[in-house]
């Protein structure tokens, strides 16, 4: 055998054994809708009602989010795999600052919501992105985006400053905290063991863009599909398990009422595109600042984010998290029932 | 490979790619069954769907890609001996988070949807009607057309309205199931905005002649609305049909 016949050699059984391996992927995909399609009218013995009822709210935040995990891994893809090197960079201004101003910004021309962010985060970590760039861009996108701005508009309109208030602060504590993680003298221990790994396979990821796309895909996946569930578990379980009525029964106060919504705010876990309506039937109960402080908290810390961060920032860095934007959010909500 | 390096890439493979695309084998049944109602607003349909079918044309390509080729840096060693390996403790962790979500994607899987329960509703009445995306109660009351109002429209109406008697006597056939409150009973319907996470109970008072239903029992009622000396709404049901529950047990 010469050396020129061993790739056409070698390459027909590659692509007879990819085949092979698609029909298997179709086999195990028609099994599933079989098995989903059958199991069910198999299964005659109801849950009990309140775990029938968790499973019920996180399959529902599964089911929701999933869609925008997607998207966010697909853009995760366009930006780590075909987007030129120097093309996002090239518009960016030279100044920290500066750039994460404009990185917290971002979030108004990329179309998901707060959990599709996180993949398309890490896409912009892998692409050689700061930590604190890339965490401002995360705080800020959920709350600075077209979609959100536009729901909060309809639900409370212009009153009691509720809509700029979510924003500016939004905006502030998304640069707050891009500041302070840029002052960090080590910014890769901020970062998961795991995802540094994953950066190191993924950037030296052999093969032409198509391949690399699909290996992404897999890897995307893998890290956040796990936290997703778990996130959304936890926000299912939560909700069957802490009362409600104990966490509102001290709606009027102006300060417990504030720690009450942001309390409900990391436990609901609601999608930031739809929270201003769901705030909206607490605003007869609520101070105006318990509504803002819900609005900020929620996109930014609630159980769901949390477990997706995870794959990617050390549990140290969501302490910090956690305590800058819960402490922001207080200061702003308690200045909005102040002035208002 | 080495065996241990080829089941960690298996099960990078069931927790990736698997996971979602149960998940995605899960939306698209739903949403061919008309199911899909019962855990997402339906304006989302055509999105989850769409993405799902993304999830799985990107599964399928995945098997194309050897076994743990997007572990590989495109050199050879072997990844066994590497220093990389985590600590027992984070192990232990990742390893249980993934058992637990497995089994919870599983569980969904087999296990027929369902709607929240009515105890749940009853936990989550906060005495506030839910608000409806754009619809407030202004213009609901403005309009006067009754006809297609559901339990949370009136709801609203009733704890909104400034002139009660501008709906005196309007015929109104809803169906919900009976939560117990004013009246002889409260007919609720949960509404969801986007998802089922987001539902909110919205219940009216009705004025039922017969025995009352049991709590979380469904029934549809005919009659009329009734305002009362002290400008307080409710219905007086004139039928009442007990019913099982309906396919769309939601008002969106």
């Amino acid at each position: 055998m010469t050396r020129t016949e061993t790739p056409a050699v070698a390459a027909r059984p590659r692509t007879g054994r990819a085949i092979v391996w698609l029909v298997t992927g179709a086999a195990v995909i028609v099994a599933l809708f079989a098995i989903n399609a059958l199991a069910p009218s198999l299964y005659s013995v109801p849950l009990p009602t309140r775990v029938q009822d968790g499973l019920t709210l996180a399959l529902s935040v599964l089911i929701e989010s999933l869609p925008f995990i997607v998207l966010g891994v697909v853009l995760s893809i366009v930006v780590q795999v075909w987007v030129p090197p120097g093309v996002l960079e090239r518009w960016m201004p030279r100044r920290a600052w500066a750039r994460r101003a404009v990185l917290s910004l971002l979030g108004m021309v990329v179309p998901v919501c707060e959990c599709g962010n996180v993949p398309f985060a890490r896409g912009l970590l892998m692409r050689g992105f700061t930590v604190s760039e890339t965490l401002t861009f995360l705080i800020a996108a959920p709350i600075v985006n077209p979609i959100v701005i536009i729901t909060t508009h309809q639900a409370f309109g212009f009153d009691d400053g509720i809509l700029i208030a979510r924003l500016l602060g939004g905006y502030a504590i998304a640069n707050l905290i891009g500041w302070l993680y840029s002052r960090h003298p080590d910014p890769d221990a901020l970062l998961t063991d795991r995802f540094k790994a994953t950066c190191d396979v993924v950037v030296h990821e052999p093969g032409g863009r198509g391949r690399r796309s699909i290996a992404q895909f897999a890897v995307e996946l893998r890290a956040v599909l796990p936290a997703l569930v778990i996130g959304s578990a936890l926000a299912g379980a939560v909700q069957v398990l802490v009362p409600r009525d104990a966490l509102l029964a001290i709606g009027s106060d102006p300060a417990l009422s504030i720690i009450a919504m942001m309390a409900l705010a990391m436990v609901v876990s609601i999608c930031s595109n739809v929270d201003a309506f769901f705030a909206l039937s607490f605003a007869s109960t609520f101070t105006p600042g318990s509504i803002v402080a819900f609005l900020l908290v929620g996109p930014l810390v609630d159980v769901k984010m949390l477990a997706l961060m995870r794959t990617t920032f050390t549990t140290r860095v969501l302490g910090g998290l956690v305590v800058v934007v819960v402490l922001s959010a207080f200061a702003i909500g308690t200045a909005v029932n102040l002035l208002v | 490979m080495s065996r241990t390096r080829r089941s960690r890439s298996l099960a990078n493979r069931w927790l990736g790619v698997g996971l979602a695309s149960i998940l995605a084998v899960m939306t698209l049944t739903l949403a061919a069954t008309g199911r899909l109602g019962l855990y997402l607003n339906p304006d989302s349909t055509w999105f989850a769907v769409g993405m799902a079918v993304l999830v799985l044309v990107g599964t399928l390509l995945t098997f194309a890609l050897p076994l743990g080729a997007e572990d590989d840096h495109g050199h050879d060693h072997d990844h066994d001996d590497e220093p990389r390996r985590r600590r027992p403790v984070g192990a232990t962790v990742a390893a249980v988070g993934g058992v637990a979500a497995s089994v919870l994607v599983l569980t969904a899987l087999v296990t027929p949807p369902a709607s929240l329960s009515a105890e749940l509703a009853m936990s989550r009445d906060i005495d506030a009607p839910p608000l409806f995306a754009g619809a407030d109660a202004v213009a609901l009351a403005t309009t006067g057309d009754t006809a297609e109002f559901g339990v949370g429209e009136w709801a609203t109406v009733f704890a909104t309205s400034t002139n009660p008697d501008a709906y005196d006597g309007d015929p109104v056939t809803l169906t919900g199931f009976a939560t117990p409150g004013e009246g002889s009973f409260e007919l609720t319907r949960l509404v969801i905005t986007h998802c089922v996470i987001d539902a909110q109970p919205a219940s009216i008072p009705v004025q039922a002649g017969e025995t009352p239903p049991e709590t979380g029992e469904w029934v549809t009622i005919t009659g009329v609305v009734r305002a009362s000396a002290d400008g307080r709404l409710s219905i007086v049901a004139e039928s009442m049909e007990r019913i099982d529950e309906p396919g769309d047990p939601y008002e969106y």
